[in-house]
């Protein structure tokens, strides 16, 4: 006898939840006696057509709204259904009963908390203005999260921190690490004297991970969000975090990571650091264009345009007697590895592609690949023409950023559930013209408790599609992490190295890699003098 | 300047307002944080909207 599936929404009007504990929830519900499948989620349309392509989407979810919840289950009976959902509802009553005390607002928080001295906001942006200024009113610096906050909110927020002589880290700061605790997405890195000021969130992590991995430490690591880098801006926050940072007596040379500043910023920030500032800088504004130093700064300010190369620069700036061979694969060894990849394709396999969850490595992939290989078109590429138009279907070369908004709306970010990404791997495994996968691995507080581990089915899957084929799927990978942080780095590269795939040490000499087998050896710069200008291996 | 000096002379301590899952990183670190439940303001009927619309 044919047994049906039946699809049942529950909707719980103006009831909200965040949506990393829904992703708990979503999954203690699959587990449920009866149960097919299950999400709960709030309504948000990018959650209705995840909904819909699970086939978990009913009449009465289709109407609910954003601010609206949907539970959706799939089961057999109709008896099955509603013991799932007596059972969700008892998850909630328990999660919510073994929590600690929580409060209203922040003004009962500071109050229940003496000496508080930060805020870490990360609602939806256009909730965020009202909980900054009380934040600001209580005397607390903020660590703003929450993105799409409106630029004239931005711009408001941080002219009234400033004139309180506070900071705000946002919006759109991911990352920081405030004496030696990581904050938001952060890593667990030795302390030391490199103080990092970023708008640019997993730039600040590769950063501080590289400058740990080359037996350095970090004093001090704080975000500014990528939007403070806006001529209507102004850098006030980056100029903030730059004088702080100077003044700190543990901080003893300073990196600057940031996409290219608008330019009547980039010259305030060179500017300052050029006449102002004395201790040694590294500003690293990823691209490919070349700024000059204007000459007060010559020798101790050093510019950079990649990651990678910010980390040797502070190497060389702090005569580190680090091994420089914890950072580098010299050009004949990463032709090697990538010869290795590229001998098994099959002449169809022409094209890289990069399933990143960190927005700045991606862009820092971007910035690269347009010196080796040219166009690269991306969801959120270096120019505007080589805009994807549907973010869930690569082109030719593509570079996709997973935590941009289309992947993201009501969904937890990628670095938590990458979900998504396991999804898109086996569609870019399908594909006859894809010559190799590069992905990211983000390691660290706030992320994924296994992000390796959780990609491995995909992986083997995406492999065994491509065999299938008659083809082999080279797949590369860079952990950002360390030995210290949660998922402990050497387990998470065990488990990828397992399934056979390539591991680097840096992103750049991963998307070198990638740009080389796509190619087969034949990239538009030599490798020595894309060491040289990319990754400052001089 | 001396408030966010204070950030790196003092004992982090952290009021959390939104995701929890930050809140529990940062307990994990043992840093205080004290965390603020977040709720958007719900929507209202249509009809209590209009007319809060016309007499606002």
């Amino acid at each position: 006898m044919l047994s049906l599936t039946i699809v049942k929404n529950v909707v719980k009007v103006n009831y909200y939840r965040d949506s990393v504990q829904l992703l708990h929830l979503s999954q203690q519900a699959r587990q449920i006696d009866g149960i097919i499948d299950a999400a709960v989620v709030m309504a948000t349309s990018t959650n209705k057509e995840m909904l819909a392509s699970l086939n978990l989407l009913a009449q009465e979810g289709k109407v609910a709204t954003s601010n609206d919840m949907i539970i959706a289950l799939s089961a057999n009976s109709t008896d099955a259904i509603d013991s799932g959902v007596r059972k969700i509802e008892e998850l909630f009553t328990m999660s919510d009963q073994t929590r600690e005390i929580r409060y209203r607002s922040v003004n009962e928080a500071v109050r229940s908390l003496p000496g508080a001295n930060l805020a870490l906001i990360s609602t939806p942006g256009d909730h965020a203005r009202e909980l900054v200024l009380s934040a600001l009113d209580n005397g607390l610096n903020v660590h703003l999260f929450s993105d799409h906050v409106p630029q004239h909110v931005e711009l408001e927020i941080k002219e009234y921190a400033r004139s309180k002589g506070l900071l705000i880290m946002g919006p759109g700061a991911g990352s920081a690490i405030i004496r030696g605790k990581a904050v938001g997405f952060a890593n667990a890195v030795h302390r030391g004297n490199v103080g990092i000021v970023a708008a640019a969130g997993t730039g600040l992590q590769e950063v501080s991970v590289l400058v740990n991995d080359v037996g350095l430490g970090v004093s001090e690591a704080l975000g500014a969000g990528g939007g403070d880098v806006k001529e209507e801006i102004g850098g006030i926050s980056v100029l903030q975090e730059i004088e702080v940072l100077e003044r700190d007596q543990e901080t003893q040379i300073i990196v600057v990571v940031s996409k290219p500043p608008d330019q009547p910023v980039r010259t305030k920030i060179l500017d300052y650091v050029c006449s102002t500032a004395v201790k040694p800088i590294v500003a690293c504004f990823l691209g490919s264009e070349d700024y000059e130093v204007p000459i007060e700064g010559r020798g101790r300010v050093r510019l950079t345009r990649t990651l990678h190369g910010a980390v040797r620069e502070i190497i060389k700036l702090t005569n580190s007697t680090c091994d420089p061979k914890l950072l580098a694969m010299d050009p004949t060894s990463l032709q090697s590895v990538a010869e290795q990849n590229w001998k098994n394709l099959v002449q169809s396999q022409r094209y890289l592609r990069g399933l990143f969850t960190g927005g700045t490595l991606a862009y820092e992939a971007l910035v690269i690949l347009d010196g080796l290989v040219g166009d690269v078109h991306s969801n959120s590429p270096l120019k505007k023409w080589l805009k994807l138009p549907n973010a869930f279907a690569s082109y030719k070369d593509s570079i996709i950023d997973l935590g941009e908004e289309e992947f993201t709306a009501g969904r937890p970010h990628p670095m938590i559930d990458p979900t998504l990404r396991n999804m898109r791997l086996l569609t870019e495994a399908r594909d006859p013209e894809v010559a190799l996968i590069m992905m990211d691995v983000m390691l660290g507080y706030g992320s994924n408790p296994d992000p390796a581990g959780i990609m491995i089915d995909s992986i083997r899957k995406a492999q065994q599609l491509s065999k299938d084929s008659g083809r082999v799927l080279p797949i590369l990978a860079h952990v950002c992490g360390t030995d210290q942080d949660p998922q402990k780095r050497a387990n998470q590269e065990a488990k990828l190295l397992d399934v056979g795939v390539s591991l680097f040490p840096t992103n750049a000499l991963m998307v070198a890699a990638a740009a080389l087998i796509a190619r087969r050896g034949e990239i538009r710069l030599p490798l020595e003098r894309f060491y040289e200008e990319y990754l400052n291996e001089a | 300047m001396e408030k966010i000096l204070d950030l790196f002379n003092s004992e982090l301590k952290v009021v959390n307002v939104g995701l929890e899952l930050f809140s529990d990183e940062l307990k994990v670190q043992r840093v205080k944080v004290v965390h603020v439940v977040w709720q958007p303001l719900p929507r209202l009927e249509k009809e209590y909207e209009d007319i809060l619309s016309k007499i606002l």
